[in-house]
């Protein structure tokens, strides 16, 4: 059955080939291509293919379902970051909160908007180091409201954007044919759960390793589960298997790194510069800058420590850049909240520490300010534990 | 855009629905050319200039040679056409390479230069479209072909947005007949193309990005010392990844040009089943190694001019081969080694003119060709030479300070795909993949098919860049 000639009368003048190529050409025009399509009931088998396709790709979501992951759970890849940072350019945007993982999944934009009126926008970014998103946003003319900068000390004086730099560069050039694939990808994870990066058949495949060879340490990332979920706004909370599955949550726990070689001095100094220069820019714009230290758990706490102690890093910041910051262990509202796997505030304790350290920031500026009507405080005793996903969830394995 | 992305499925359906529209030929061609700049302009708008510059320059040349009597006149016009081609080729690829290893030279000199920024962005497929509308003119020059006897069917032989970024790269001999006739596909050919499809996307999404790409970058993208066994198994992965990767452009090109009625010539023959390296690149990306013969070796001499020009043009063309693969002398190198590959072999086949090997011999020779190529590879993947020699150390076990870098289930990953991919190629050396399909049973059909797909889907590609749209 040809497509354009039938090879079956072509004569092999090479032996081991039964379909001539411009290779067995050589110097000449070469002719139109040859393409054999095998005698097979090619529609049938399609419509056979595609139905068991469908069939399997249904048993996958109700698999996929089943293990916990929900519609609705947004990928929070690079793309969706430009959206977000392009608001900043529109213009008028009052708050903006930049960091790492721990802002990000340590807020509760709703909480944060009953209690000021103001949504923020969250530009923190799970595994980065907050500094040179702070550069940029000092770059971006449009911007003379509040930045919010939230510091894990380990990242936020590291070098490098860390996870984060392929956002900037997103955000610096995204292509038509990027951003569509973007959008349509947004719009299926609305219904279907499967889409998830940390659920990717490779990744599944990965993880059935557990540490067959001794030796090998994969990066943190990699040897990270799915910590968060995703929603509108880039609103991130952390996964409820994490909160309610102890074996995920033992696995997450054992993850984050504990001795970590002291930053240098030399680093240090550096970091709390560039972290002047860029306040310094956006002030000059009629802006604003404060810092957030959002818990930790002890277990994590002392190792951070030996990192970067808290009297180098962040009160040198604090007194070199001239700004004001919210350290979580200077506030009692602010202690004894549930840190599952030791690093980031469950759903319901996001909510009680945004509470916490919005109230605390609008006694340091001016520039953030309760409304008439915001809710009342909130106190950890308001943390409970969440029962489940709000999912009617099966036993997830 | 890319084949692996959510925006190409909605566009490859749309154009599919159009082009089976009632509509008259022409307009089809019309709404072809318009999908083909509409799928160039995804990556970077403003680039399909250079595009057109391409084909508005060949088109003007290859008129021009028709109609000039002088063989100086035919050559000023063939070299207008190259000199444009390669001149885009040069500054957009070559540009930022050229200004490096300039002011580097003057470094050397003592001289202390400090050369102005450039922010030269690559243009995608600029070495793929380039090489086709150059064979345009040259086909023309040397008389093989007459030029497209309309600007529109030329112009979607250079636009076709199957072959336009990454290959394989067509001669017009291969396209403008076909779009001269009403083409529309028949049933059979619309569903074998988008099973080639499903093909080419399981190699690319599944294979060379899911399970194979991280492999290599945990070697060659960090800081580490490997052993024998990581830097083995990081080159075999990658030697595996850019088959797949590559190979499977080219099948989901040649499914989707299918899909719409038109067929496209082979790019790759099963290459790891080689047995020495003429036939490996009889194998290995064949429209380009076929393009490098016809319009450089040959145009050189090939072989027409003594032992000494042969072997002088041979490397001269890998070289330049390589460095068409991309502007660094990693490249260069890699092409200089496929040279010297090729260079032995027609020694040692001189040499041993005679010598017919036996089943054993072949196997063996055939390994012996396999491993060598993936020596080379190293130099393809590592970004410096003190990359690729850490890397080189560590396949002979000489790296003092090596650790285990890559987890069990990986050397496992390695093991069943590269294992499992060299075999096909070994089984399929004197096959095509349709007659093997030709004689596996339906149902097994079938279900591998739904298999693939299946897999496709649940990987959920990110919808990487091929790697060889970098070239």
């Amino acid at each position: 059955m040809p497509s354009s000639i039938s090879s079956s009368d072509i004569a092999i003048t090479r032996p081991g080939f039964i379909r001539l190529t411009a290779s067995d050409r050589p110097g000449v025009a070469q002719p139109v291509p040859v393409r054999d399509i095998p005698a097979k009931p090619w529609a049938r088998m399609l419509i056979a293919a595609a139905t068991l396709l469908m069939i399997a790709v249904a048993g996958w979501e109700w698999r996929m379902r089943a293990l916990g992951l929900e519609a609705g759970d947004l990928d929070d890849g690079p793309s969706f970051w430009a959206e977000q940072r392009r608001r900043i350019d529109a213009g008028g945007v009052a708050i903006a909160i930049l960091g790492d993982s721990r802002i990000l999944f340590d807020t509760d934009l709703d909480r944060f908007a009953a209690l000021t009126g103001v949504r923020p926008v969250q530009l923190a970014i799970a595994g980065s180091n907050g500094l040179p998103f702070l550069e940029n946003l000092a770059a971006a003319p449009g911007f003379r409201g509040l930045a919010i900068v939230g510091i894990a000390d380990r990242s936020y004086f590291r070098a490098g954007a860390g996870l984060g730099g392929p956002a900037l560069e997103r955000y610096r050039f995204e292509s038509p044919a990027v951003r569509v694939s973007f959008l349509l990808h947004r719009s299926l994870s609305r219904v279907l759960a499967f889409l998830d990066d940390k659920y990717r058949l490779n990744t599944l495949v990965r993880q059935m390793d557990e540490g067959w060879r001794v030796g090998v340490l994969l990066p943190v990332p990699e040897r990270l589960w799915k910590l968060g979920t995703t929603t509108d706004n880039r609103q991130t909370h952390l996964w409820w298997r994490v909160e309610n599955d102890e074996r995920v949550r033992t696995h997450q726990r054992a993850t984050w790194p504990r001795a970590v070689p002291p930053v240098p001095a030399a680093g240090i100094a550096s970091t709390v510069e560039r972290t002047r220069a860029a306040v310094e820019k956006i002030r000059a714009r009629g802006g604003e800058v404060v810092f957030v230290r959002p818990p930790s758990a002890p277990e994590l706490r002392g190792f951070e420590e030996q990192t970067v102690p808290r009297a180098l890093g962040w009160a040198t910041l604090l007194a070199r850049a001239a700004v004001r910051g919210v350290h979580f262990n200077d506030y009692p509202a602010m202690q004894g909240l549930e840190l599952p796997e030791y690093s980031h505030l469950s759903r319901a304790c996001a909510t009680v520490f945004t509470d916490a350290y919005v109230r605390a920031l609008a006694a340091l500026t001016p520039r953030l300010a309760l409304i008439a009507h915001a809710p009342p405080p909130l106190a950890p005793a308001d943390c409970n534990p969440t029962q489940g996903s709000p999912a009617n969830h099966g036993e997830a394995h | 855009m890319v084949f692996n992305s959510l925006t190409f499925a909605v566009f490859f359906a749309c154009v599919l629905a159009i082009h089976n529209l009632p509509l008259p030929w022409t307009t089809k061609k019309i709404n072809l050319l318009i999908a083909s700049y509409l799928f160039y302009a995804a990556w970077n708008p403003p680039f399909v200039i250079l595009l057109w510059i391409s084909t508005v320059v060949d088109w003007w040349a290859a008129k021009a040679l028709v109609r000039a009597e002088r063989p100086g006149v035919r050559r000023a016009w063939m070299l207008l056409s190259v000199v444009a081609n390669l001149g885009m080729l040069g500054f957009f690829k070559y540009g930022q390479f050229l200004l490096e290893n300039f002011t580097a030279f003057l470094h050397a000199l003592g001289i202390a230069y400090q050369p102005p920024h450039y922010a030269i962005v690559l243009p995608v497929g600029i070495s793929f479209y380039t090489f086709a509308t150059m064979s345009y003119t040259l086909d023309v020059y040397l008389r093989r072909a007459l030029p497209a006897r309309n600007f529109l069917d030329y112009a979607l032989f250079v636009t076709f947005f199957p072959h336009l970024v990454a290959g394989p790269i067509m001669r017009p001999t291969e396209l403008v007949p076909q779009f001269e006739q009403p083409h529309r596909a028949s049933a059979e050919q619309l569903c074998f193309g988008l099973a080639l499809m499903t093909i080419g996307l399981f190699q690319k999404v599944v294979l060379a990005d899911g399970f194979l790409a991280p492999i290599a970058e945990r070697v060659y993208d960090a800081d580490v010392q490997p052993g024998a066994l990581d830097a083995w198994a990081a080159t075999l992965a990658f030697g595996g990844q850019i088959f797949c990767d590559f190979a499977g452009y080219s099948t989901t090109a040649i499914g989707a040009a299918m899909c719409l009625g038109f067929a496209m010539p082979d790019n790759f023959r099963f290459p790891y089943a080689a047995i020495g390296f003429s036939d490996f690149w009889r194998r290995w990306h064949i429209t380009l190694s076929s393009w490098l013969r016809d319009y450089l070796y040959i145009p050189l001499g090939g072989n027409r001019h003594g032992t000494a020009r042969t072997y002088f043009n041979l490397f001269a063309t890998m070289l330049l081969g390589g460095l068409w693969h991309g502007a660094s002398w990693t490249f260069v190198v890699w092409g200089g080694l496929h040279g010297s590959y090729l260079a032995a072999e027609r020694w040692l086949r001189e040499r041993f003119a005679g010598y017919q090997p036996g089943p054993v011999a072949l196997f063996a020779l055939g390994l012996l060709t396999y491993v060598l190529v993936q020596l080379t590879w190293v130099f393809f993947r590592a970004k410096t030479f003190t990359k690729a020699a850490v890397v080189l150390r560590g396949m002979f076990g000489l790296n003092a300070a090596e650790k285990p870098i890559l987890p069990g289930i990986e050397l496992l990953m390695v093991a069943a795909i590269i294992g499992g991919l060299a075999s096909a190629h070994w089984l399929m050396r004197t096959r095509t993949l349709e007659s093997v399909l030709a004689r596996t049973p339906t149902p097994l059909l079938t279900g591998g098919w739904m298999l693939l797909a299946f897999a496709i889907v649940i990987e959920q590609g990110a919808g990487n860049a091929f790697i060889y749209f970098q070239f």
